[in-house]
């Protein structure tokens, strides 16, 4: 019963687990890996195929760049702060909306 | 799966650009009528909304050696369906592209097509052709969001493989050699991911089953099972 209960949850640990272990095996192993972005593996291949040389890409819109890998990481974390407001705040707003609707029917 | 500033030629921009915005504009007109009709859908597009920004912004290692993220767009799909979903999409996007250097300005079209479209109208495709199967609500959902997920890579791929054709092959050798990069190292991202929106999607139905009902996302009878059986 209580796996049965929890089995999207028990699903999603090993998934996770799996996931780190997968990653910690691959990166002892595997020679070269640097784990940079994938889009930067892909704008690599672009240089090739197009035969032009990586640094000749200029953006067609003047861009501003994070200074450092601090900030970018700063930058992320905001967004990713962001979307947490946003999903912690509506649980919390649900389970009260919840509770104050049990509490009505006790008091009735 | 960012097309970076510059590395797409402005012929293609426009393409991309022309196909995104009637896609967007259908999405603002529809956030405009739910918001109207119903205040409760609001917070259920906070957490789906909310669910795009956190998993686009980790950075994820993968089989192949290099790093992608996830892209959150099948929760939102199945609720309030992809053109609702590609303009949550195009403001994560363009923060990433104002703020943080993935993706420009120039190639932002190209990005909402791949991840705020084709992901989202895939995820809800699947979901519309399983919601009234005797398939499990939980499975429906894993598989909505991990193949949103994984066809926005694909789209990349086709849309960098349109750009830049190779030389011997021609456009089918560089869609293989793109999807080599972007999909595979997707592959483990996507299927993580739809586990755990399907957890998500699990503590939604505990805590707010009437507004997924009223929406009309799963039946009553539908509900109530997955109350019961997870």
């Amino acid at each position: 019963m209580m796996v049965k209960t929890y089995l999207l949850e028990i699903l999603t640990a090993v998934a996770i687990l799996a996931f780190i272990a997968i990653f910690l095996y691959t990166s002892s192993t595997m020679e070269g890996a640097e784990f940079a972005g994938s889009d930067n593996v892909g704008s690599g291949l672009i240089a090739e195929l197009s035969g032009k040389d990586p640094e000749s890409f200029a953006p067609l819109i003047p861009q501003w760049e994070p200074p450092s890998g601090e900030i970018e990481s700063c930058l992320f974390a905001l967004q990713a702060a962001i979307g947490g407001i946003f999903v912690g705040g509506v649980f919390g707003y649900w389970l009260g909306q919840r509770k104050s609707m049990s509490d009505a029917k006790v008091n009735r | 799966m960012h097309i970076m500033e510059g590395f797409l030629p402005w012929q293609w921009c426009i393409v991309w650009w022309l196909i995104a915005i009637p896609c967007l504009a259908l999405g603002v007109w529809q956030l405009k009528k739910i918001i109207h009709a119903d205040r409760e859908a609001l917070p259920l597009l906070g957490v789906t909304g909310g669910f795009i920004f956190i998993l686009s912004s980790l950075k994820l290692p993968s089989v192949t050696g290099s790093c992608s993220h996830p892209t959150g767009t099948g929760l939102s799909a199945i609720c309030f369906g992809p053109w609702i979903t590609s303009v949550i999409c195009a403001i994560v996007l363009l923060f990433q592209s104002l703020f943080l250097a993935h993706g420009g300005l120039s190639v932002l079209g190209a990005n909402i097509v791949s991840m705020g479209i084709v992901g989202p109208v895939i995820g809800y495709a699947v979901y519309r052709l399983l919601k009234n199967t005797s398939v499990n609500i939980y499975l429906t959902v894993f598989l909505a969001t991990a193949l949103a997920d994984m066809f926005t890579y694909a789209t990349t791929s086709l849309e960098l493989a349109l750009a830049y054709p190779a030389e011997v092959g021609g456009f089918g050798t560089s869609f293989i050699l793109f999807m080599g990069i972007f999909a595979v190292t997707q592959v483990p991202l996507a299927i993580v991911e739809g586990i755990v929106l399907a957890l998500v999607f699990k503590y939604i139905i505990a805590l707010k089953p009437d507004i997924l009902i009223r929406l009309k996302i799963f039946s009553e009878a539908q509900i109530t099972t997955a109350r019961g059986d997870a």
